[in-house]
């Protein structure tokens, strides 16, 4: 009857086996290719929570665009991954015994008690219609909207900051401009030289 | 008039910066004019001040807080009535002469700068001293004259003598500071204040009161906080025993000897004991041994001047002996009489030191009085007011140390505390024997065969004119400030509310009963008579006859009686013995138990342990660190992890 | 739900953000036009900013918290006191660096550009009322302090420190985001005064609560620079231009103050029993290994940045002692330390010269021969450091120990008198290096008179601030005042 349970833990288990894979796998592209399928199971967890704008922006953005940007740029650079993996295995005791530690502390502490479910009870469910992105731009631009622009200046420093770090005047970069090339006229590429006649020297002297 | 006050000390501070700081860049005669003119103008607001006081304006504020410690307010204020207009006059005015004559005196030093900046400092320290209105600013005053002296002494910091010398004043002082820091602590427990006009009007409450310093013995509080306060003044105006470092003091510049050692500094204590006079009332034994300490040192400091041959070491023990006389009046509760005889002293003192530095200029720094002689001629000036000078120092009237000096006799005469007996029979002998010394100095140097070289003898010569001017502004009060507050400052309540005296102690209001009715020159030619016909007045004579006999007509009898009298003789070259004894147990334990405190706690515990320990430390945790601090990036995430883990683990409570 | 029925924001508080983002925009955009020989217009232009800034944020200060953008943004004396703190300092960083950067070649409009939005991030962060803006506006600092430590592009340490910075920061900053989002779990609101009421409504016994604050203990001991999230701080300050490490060391300190009193103090101070435990432990471990780990360093900067480790353990026992006497004397240590940072790695700045950076502790033998005048400013810089009297250093900690023993925690005050001692070493190793050592070169010192005179006023500024401490310390104590958690 309530088929979102195993729905939501279809695409958890998924999410979780994934994102370990992202991490363990050897090869980087394939690795990437794990995280496109982290990033799936998560857009459909959001989807089931009914956030389908925020779900479809995820796979649009991350999947359509920023992945398969780092995809190749992970396929175009020849990565050594022996040499990315030496520690690898000479650090996983200990931060495995960490990690393993951890959880165990976040699995004791993290139960549903601590939080509050019953103050915060689950939204009425929205019509078909209802419009998600239309509810969201509303918050954004009203409510949030200093976090909002903020994030906007985040983002601009972010490009500067790409710019300023990547951009490289080099000297023996060859371009064109086609405003230059318009503008020459003969003289600037051919000049007539006048030159006296010389007899026809002897070969050989 | 609170601009003003704050004015005189700081344009004595300004110039000590200007010239401690820059003065190698302005150069000397810039220095001077800078100096000379900030202490002028000290001096000139000080008597304006003075007179301004006189007219009724006392003040007592705070003019900056800079702190709040335990609900106790910090404060700078200034408390300004006429015991302190008066002691701002008689600094800015010798401090001024000292300046002026430090001109002559320093021409060829290349520490010139330097000193006119110590000096100016030192007027700053002292009026600060001077014109607190609470016990800190007080101490700060003390310390600061204290660390100006300590300089002052080392001034030529490559004379090993010098060095010993500033070395020796710092560490008595600091005996006396300690006592006067305890005096300070226990005023403060008990008070719950610093400030003068609170504690003063609570102290009659508090009169009486035990304090346990150990369990079970009761000690009154007054008497406990009075002797402290009187060790701090013991160790600034130098009485017996902490008396050790003024004459060797005289290792400074004489410029110094004369500001600092002999006019303004060594007062301090005289100042301070004066100013809490409202607490010193309150115990009878403080005031007994107050006078105690003061008469040894009046007697037994001029018997010592009778053998030293040194011209400023003749001075210094003179110093000694006059700051002796002048605690005796503190005990005696002659408060007034005791300042008086502080401003005359503080001229005519610095006068002759002034002139005996004259005296050091003309003959190349040779300060050997068996080498002098015959002076008279060469240097007319300095021999007039050096003679001045011994007059009023010995108290012949009409010169102002007469009427300060039997004041001081007279009320100890009248005082009836168990202490006055000795006091009277101290205060009295001193009188020969001040005399006695004064005319040997005066008769050796000036007068008789000169026993110098022939080069020095004619190149013996006057000195120029920024000496010799000093002297002679010195000499004027040395001969008129007597007569002229005679009446006012000892039959005349001057001081006001500034000293108080219990009636049972009122030794001054007896003196002037006795010559009731009498004002103006009535009273100044009574007091005159009644000096001439005492026992003090002969005594003086009899000490000019004596040394005149002695080092003019029969100059080889002093070495007979030298030799005849062989072991006192011996006694006063050793000054008592005091340097020797205090070098052998103080020094001396203080050494064996440092050598072994040094085999022990240093060189076991300290570099053993703490200082190769801490060495090894450091090495180990930087090598630990360094391994961590490795420069990988996932070591470091690692060990925010671990930092993470540990909170979780330590702190969350399962 | 209409847009027209929303009331719009009252900008008027947050006109001096509004101002610093657009002069920023105008700046990246004149810098487009501007030829090379007008940079220096871009740097006038960037002081002329702070100043109007500062202008801006004096005009209201003193009055009444103000609240805008629906409660996520209050401007109040705390958030105006840190602000004027930082246009000041990052004002004295660009006259101080303005040589150096000239020399390197990296006097360029990024770099205005980027300082002026770290600023902002600060600013932001000052007066965040709302954890989503604090987030945003550690996010926008912190981007553009790692982009800072990587302008220099050639340096291969400089980009080094970058990746580290930027990779250590990143997993700080998820730290600090996941405590927030346990906090929104448990609270069910972002507003920092919303969740106060929640943790009182909880109870302090909550376990996710007790979670949530360890990771932002995390994200804040990462800012701060406290053991053992220390890692990057000697890193960075080391591998960055001198310059971007004099910014570093300053301006974001305050930042990392205003996190603390506003996440800490003004979201969690009912959690105190907790934090406070938590915060000795790092006060001391940092405290212990930056004194001790200082003493065996060779570079300058790198001693610095251990010792940027022990002052901000001083700074945490101000607020262990959970006071507002405490947090209050914790502020004026925020703001002492800063202006002594400023200095001593000014006094850096105006040492080196093209191709020559003055980082070696040897650089500073003989300084006295070479400039008496520099070398007293070291001095007086040092001493503050290390908590000389009458300097403003010892004054900045004294008020933080007298608040640890006001608050019954004498043995902290011990220990961290004991380290401070053993951290007076290396302050005066210092000293004696440049007073009584023979200098090992002749370079001509070419700071500019600008710089020089800003230097003087810095260092002086420590010594003769001495009348006003206790009207500093009042102020602080009274922006404290304006966080609406305490009691």
């Amino acid at each position: 009857m309530d088929l979102q349970l195993p729905i939501f833990y279809f695409f958890a288990t998924i999410l979780v086996a994934a994102a370990s894979l992202v991490v363990t796998l050897r090869n980087p592209v394939k690795a990437a290719l794990a995280l496109v399928l982290a990033f799936f199971s998560a857009a459909c967890l959001w989807v089931l929570l009914e956030a389908e704008f925020l779900g479809i922006v995820l796979l649009l953005v991350y999947v359509g665009a920023v992945m398969v940007l780092f995809l190749f740029v992970v396929m175009m650079l020849d990565i050594n991954i022996a040499q990315l993996r030496s520690g690898f295995g000479e650090y996983l005791p200990i931060g495995g015994i960490v990690a393993a530690l951890m959880l165990l502390e976040m699995v004791l502490v993290l139960g549903a008690s601590g939080f509050d479910l019953q103050g915060m009870p689950n939204p009425a469910p929205q019509p078909a219609d209802y419009s998600n992105t239309r509810a969201l731009g509303m918050l954004v631009y009203t409510d949030y909207v200093y976090p909002f622009e903020l994030a906007a200046v985040v983002l601009l420093v972010s490009i500067v900051a790409a710019i300023a770090l990547t951009l490289r005047k080099r000297k023996d970069t060859r371009y064109q401009n086609p405003a230059e090339q318009m503008a020459v006229r003969r003289d600037d590429r051919v000049r007539l030289v006048k030159m006296p006649s010389e007899a026809k020297r002897e070969s050989g002297r | 008039m609170q601009t003003v006050y704050l004015l005189v000390p700081l344009v004595c501070l300004v110039p000590a910066i200007i010239a401690g700081l820059f003065g190698w860049k302005i150069g000397r005669v810039a220095t001077h004019l800078l100096a000379i003119s900030g202490v002028a103008l000290a001096c000139g607001l000080s008597v304006w001040v003075f007179l301004d006081v006189l007219a009724g304006n006392e003040f007592n504020g705070t003019v900056y807080a800079w702190g709040v410690t335990g609900g106790i307010p910090l404060e700078m204020g200034f408390l300004i009535d006429r015991l302190t207009a008066t002691m701002m006059v008689v600094v800015t005015f010798v401090s001024l002469m000292v300046h002026i004559y430090t001109v002559g005196y320093m021409r060829e030093d290349p520490g010139y700068q330097r000193f006119f900046s110590y000096i100016a400092l030192f007027t700053f320290a002292m009026l600060m001293l001077v014109m607190s209105n609470n016990f800190l600013q007080l101490f700060f005053g003390w310390e600061a004259v204290g660390l100006v002296s300590y300089l002052l002494i080392g001034f030529w910091f490559q004379k090993e003598s010098a060095i010993a010398a500033n070395l020796k004043a710092f560490l008595v002082n600091r005996v006396g500071d300690l006592g006067f820091l305890l005096g300070i602590a226990l005023v403060l427990m008990h008070f719950g204040s610093l400030d003068y006009a609170a504690v003063f009007a609570s102290a009659p409450h508090l009169a009486g009161q035990n304090v346990e310093l150990f369990a079970g013995h009761g000690w009154d509080l007054m008497t406990v906080i009075t002797i402290l306060l009187f060790i701090g003044a013991m160790g600034k105006s130098a009485q017996v025993p902490l008396h050790v470092w003024l004459p060797d003091s005289m290792e400074g510049p004489t410029p110094i000897s004369a500001l600092i050692h002999a006019a303004t500094m060594v007062t301090a204590g005289i100042y301070m004991v004066a100013r809490m006079s409202p607490l010193f009332e309150l115990s009878e034994v403080t005031l007994n041994v107050v006078m105690v300490i003061g008469s040894l040192t009046a007697f037994f400091m001029a018997l010592v001047g009778l053998v030293q041959t040194d011209i400023k070491r003749v001075v210094a023990y003179s110093t000694l002996s006059q700051l002796g006389y002048m605690t005796v009046a503190l005990g005696a509760s002659a408060y007034s009489a005791a300042i008086f005889h502080l401003a005359t002293h503080a001229f005519f003192k610095a006068l002759l030191f002034l002139a005996a530095g004259s005296v050091i200029i003309a003959l190349h720094h040779q300060q050997d009085m068996r080498k002098m002689g015959g002076l008279r001629r060469a240097m007319p000036w300095t021999w007039l007011t050096a003679w001045i000078g011994t007059l009023a120092l010995v108290g012949i009237p009409p010169f102002a140390g007469f009427f300060s000096k039997d004041a001081i006799i007279e009320a100890v005469q009248l005082s009836q505390l168990g202490a006055s007996g000795i006091a009277l029979v101290a205060v009295t002998a001193g009188v020969f024997v001040t005399s006695l010394y004064s005319f040997r100095l005066l008769f050796l140097v000036f007068h008789g065969r000169t026993r110098m070289d022939e080069k020095t003898r004619d190149h013996a010569q006057e000195s120029p004119w920024v000496v010799t001017l000093p002297l002679v502004l010195l000499a004027i009060p040395s001969v008129i400030v007597g007569f002229l507050y005679l009446e006012p400052m000892v039959f005349g309540n001057f001081f006001g509310e500034a000293i108080q005296v219990a009636p049972a102690h009122d030794v001054l209001g007896r003196l002037a009963e006795e010559y009731h009715g009498k004002r103006g020159s009535d009273l100044l030619l009574a007091f005159l008579w009644h000096g001439v016909q005492g026992l003090p007045f002969l005594f003086a004579v009899a000490g000019l006859i004596v040394a005149w006999f002695l080092y003019l007509e029969k100059p080889d009898l002093p070495g007979v009686i030298h030799k005849r009298l062989g072991f006192f003789s011996r006694i006063l070259e050793h000054k008592y013995g005091f340097d020797e004894f205090n070098r052998f147990v103080f020094a001396g334990g203080a050494r064996r138990l440092g050598g072994l405190l040094w085999k022990i706690g240093d060189v076991r515990i300290i570099d053993g342990g703490l200082v190769n320990g801490s060495a090894r430390l450091v090495g180990w945790v930087s090598a630990a660190v360094r391994q961590v601090q490795s420069g990988f990036v996932y070591h470091y995430a690692f060990a925010m992890i671990i930092g993470l883990f540990v909170l979780l683990t330590l702190f969350l409570k399962l | 739900m209409n847009l027209l029925t929303q009331s719009y924001p009252d900008l008027v508080p947050a006109v001096p953000e509004l101002f610093v983002l657009t002069m920023a925009c105008i700046i990246l955009l004149l810098d487009l036009v501007l030829s090379v020989r007008w940079r220096n217009a871009s740097f006038l232009l960037t002081l002329y900013t702070l100043l109007g800034a500062s202008l801006l944020t004096l005009q209201d200060i003193g009055e009444a918290g103000r609240y805008t953008f629906n409660g996520m943004f209050v401007d109040d004396l705390l958030s105006d006191v840190l602000k004027v703190g930082t246009y000041l300092l990052v004002a004295c960083v660009l006259v101080y660096s303005r040589r150096y950067m000239l020399e390197r070649k990296l006097f360029r409009g990024e770099y205005f550009v980027l300082v002026l939005f770290g600023v902002l991030g600060m600013m932001v962060l000052a007066s965040a009322s709302h954890m989503l803006t604090l987030y945003m506006g550690l996010e926008l600092m912190a981007l553009s302090l790692y982009t800072l430590v990587a302008l220099q592009r050639d340096s291969r340490t400089a980009i080094e420190a970058a990746m580290k910075y930027f990779v250590l920061g990143a997993l700080a900053s998820g730290m600090l985001l996941y405590g927030i989002s346990m906090l929104y779990g448990v609270t069910g609101t972002l507003d920092i005064a919303g969740v106060a009421a929640g943790v009182r409504a909880k109870g302090v016994d909550n376990l996710t609560l007790g979670f949530a604050v360890v990771f932002v203990i995390v994200g804040i001991g990462f800012k701060l620079g406290a053991v053992p999230f220390h890692m990057w701080v000697p890193d960075v300050y080391e591998g960055a231009p001198t310059s971007v490490t004099l910014y570093i060391a300053t301006a974001p300190k305050l930042a990392a103050f205003a996190i603390i009193m506003r996440l800490l103090v003004g979201g969690l101070v009912d959690m105190a029993g907790m934090w406070q435990d938590m915060l000795i432990l790092l006060a001391v471990v940092s405290i212990a290994l930056g004194n001790v780990v200082a003493i065996s360093q060779s570079n300058i900067k790198r001693m610095l940045a251990y010792s940027t480790i022990a002052h901000m353990g001083f700074l945490l026992l101000g607020i262990i002692a959970n006071s507002e006497n405490g947090f209050g004397s914790a502020m004026f240590y925020a703001l002492v330390y800063s202006f002594m940072s400023l200095g001593a790695f000014g006094v850096i700045l105006l040492l080196s010269d093209q191709g020559f950076e003055a980082d070696k502790l040897e650089d500073f033998r003989g300084l006295n021969r070479r400039s008496r005048w520099l070398a007293l400013l070291m001095l007086i810089l040092m001493f503050s450091m290390a908590g000389i009297p009458p300097t403003a250093g010892f004054f900045a900690k004294m008020a933080v120990i007298q608040a640890v023993i006001e608050a019954g925690q004498v043995w902290l005050a011990v220990v961290a008198v004991l380290f401070a001692v053993v951290g007076a070493y290396y302050y005066l190793r210092v000293v004696k290096l440049m007073y009584f050592d023979d200098p090992d070169q002749q370079r001509d010192i070419t700071a500019g008179w600008d710089a020089r005179l800003l230097l003087a006023g810095n260092a002086l500024a420590l010594v003769l601030v001495l009348p006003w401490i206790g009207a500093l310390l009042d102020l602080c104590a009274a922006a404290i005042r304006a966080i609406p958690a305490l009691p």
